[in-house]
């Protein structure tokens, strides 16, 4: 592309600037109320800086037990994800690499639950969990994950393995290996890139989730740090520096992890986006 | 000996096993599901009542809540959608120049997709607070009054929208893609017809993006249409009815009055509602879909 001239090139270079800065904002905003007292949060017009007070920290801690909901969140996440990788790599296997009657069929059924809208299935799903007991328990939390993790995990693994020649399999085959060495000596190291990203999404899709903890998890000391931060919210909802520190907590793990696995994230909303 | 067939055929289904299981658990006894309970009166304690197709007589007739949640869905939807692709369009086109520190630039505008939504819709609330909140302050540089954005009915709509939009990097990411896709030569073959930018952009990148503007937008539809946390932290349906979407209604009547039968309708014709609402998305894009060789 012909490199656009100066002035258009700053005026864009300002645009952006600018932009960026009104995203970035409320973020800012969160850790500075976070860092004030409430009177200084209640003050017109807003005060811009804080004045640093980081014992709301400590103090937001004895009514909001972070590493407890952390910890919680954590037990859904971590089984879930590995779930959703197991699961939907040996899914993804089946379609990309093997032969089998009725193939097409499984296939376009397997990949069009996935326009299912979650509040469209979610009372029955309710029902049957609530039916055998399990409901205040992570379990039907969990389980899904286990279930083939999902039709677009299924779909973006698939197609992430079909780029992959089969004379790498094929020689494994002769070599006496079977499917399942040959998915996991052959194929999942080469495929990494995909599971790193499909892993990347599903954690921050189930840290994120407030729907299912909404409805499973009743017991307080069972929430998660979304459901938390929602009740904390409704039962404080004056005490804006304890409520913008515990917001601050419940961001820091995924910004920390999307620092982390920035790469993987632009490239999966690509690869996603791309072949859908 | 078995053929390679055979243990194919035997693999496969072990292979698959986990995912057909959730097929039928997760997907196709649900539908059957939904549909039955909303032909029942049954609040999950006692035996379900069989009232035939009442629920939905009663979601047309007399649920009065019912009729202003689907206009405040579709309201919310379109604008966010639209809204969100002009902003990610017009961001990508500006991102995808070459300027200075571009890739902080382009990772800035993501983080809001992946942070808890509960987080930022908190931090949102209080920025749109009446008496304290910054938006207020901005206005009063403008000279405009306070405006009670998230209680007068008027404005709780567009403010969602801004926060959605605000969370759409996204669709950012995804024109970026879509643009990088863009031939050099062709725009080059603008230049020396004498074009300038706007021709390149309305008559090159415009119909080479059309695919991606599609997949966004029926996405980003998709998603808007069962917005739910947003509405669950910020306004619970207030006011006066005005974010009362269908996901939060359905939520409200299953989850919060246990009506599960009326519930369940909500839900069977929500996704009759997302069914129509794809499948004129579908039947208009051969209208405007540009597909390269054809």
């Amino acid at each position: 592309m012909r490199k656009p001239g100066i002035f258009f090139n700053a005026v864009f270079t300002i645009v952006i600037v600018m932009v960026a800065i009104a995203v970035i904002f409320p973020f800012f905003w969160m850790v500075r109320s976070s860092l004030m007292s409430n009177i200084e949060i209640n003050t017109y017009p807003p005060i811009l800086l804080p004045r640093w007070r980081f014992g709301n920290y400590p103090n937001t801690l004895s009514v909001f037990p972070f590493g407890r909901y952390l910890l919680n969140t954590l037990t859904i996440t971590l089984p879930s994800l590995a779930g959703v990788l197991i699961t939907s790599s040996l899914a993804a296997y089946t379609f990309a690499r093997l032969n089998f009657p009725l193939k097409r069929f499984w296939f376009t059924m397997v990949i069009s639950s996935m326009l299912m809208p979650v509040s469209v299935t979610i009372i029955p799903i309710f029902i049957m969990w609530s039916s055998i007991g399990l409901v205040n328990s992570y379990i039907p939390l969990i389980v899904p994950g286990f279930l083939g993790g999902g039709a677009i995990n299924i779909f973006l693994i698939r197609q992430f393995m079909l780029t992959i020649p089969k004379e790498m399999d094929e020689a494994a085959l002769m070599d006496g290996a079977n499917h399942l060495q040959i998915l996991y000596y052959v194929i999942l190291p080469l495929i990494q890139p995909v599971l790193i990203t499909v892993g990347l999404f599903t954690f921050i899709l189930y840290w994120n989730d407030i729907l299912g903890p909404l409805i499973y998890i009743s017991s307080n000391d069972m929430n998660t740090i979304s459901q938390a931060l929602a009740n904390f919210k409704s039962g404080f909802g004056v005490d804006w520096k304890a409520i913008m520190a515990a917001s601050t907590m419940s961001i820091i793990p995924s910004v920390v992890l999307y620092f982390i696995g920035q790469r993987y994230f632009l490239e999966g909303i690509v690869l996603s986006g791309l072949k859908g | 000996m078995k053929t390679r067939t055979q243990i194919d055929t035997r693999t496969a289904y072990i292979f698959l096993a986990p995912a057909i299981l959730g097929l039928i658990f997760l997907t196709i006894i649900p539908i059957f599901g939904v549909v039955i309970i909303s032909l029942t009166k049954w609040t999950g304690l006692e035996k379900p009542i069989f009232i035939g197709f009442k629920n939905y007589i009663n979601l047309f007739t007399s649920d009065f809540y019912f009729f202003h949640s689907v206009v405040a869905t579709l309201y919310f939807a379109v604008g966010a959608v639209v809204t969100g692709l002009i902003y990610s369009l017009s961001m990508s086109l500006l991102l995808n120049q070459r300027i200075a520190g571009l890739g902080l630039w382009r990772s800035i505008f993501f983080i809001p997709y992946i942070v808890p939504i509960i987080g930022s819709s908190i931090v949102w609330s209080w920025m749109y607070e009446s008496n304290f909140g910054i938006f207020n302050w901005f206005l009063s540089f403008l000279g405009v009054n306070k405006i009670q954005w998230l209680q007068d009915e008027r404005f709780a709509v567009p403010s969602l929208i801004l926060m959605t939009v605000w969370g759409s990097g996204n669709l950012i990411v995804i024109f970026l893609a879509g643009l990088q896709g863009v031939p050099k030569t062709y725009l080059e073959a603008v230049e020396i017809d004498g074009g300038n930018s706007w021709h390149k952009f309305r008559h090159i990148i415009v119909p080479m993006l059309t695919p991606v503007i599609f997949y966004n937008f029926l996405m980003s539809l998709i998603v808007n249409l069962q917005c739910f946390a947003p509405v669950y932290t910020l306004t619970k349906g207030e006011p006066n009815d005005s974010t009362l979407f269908m996901a939060f209604l359905m939520y409200r009547e299953g989850f919060i009055h246990n009506n599960f039968g009326h519930a369940s309708a909500i839900s069977v014709v929500f996704f009759i509602f997302i069914i129509i609402l794809t499948a004129i998305l579908f039947a208009t894009s051969r209208y405007w879909i540009f597909y390269e060789g054809k």
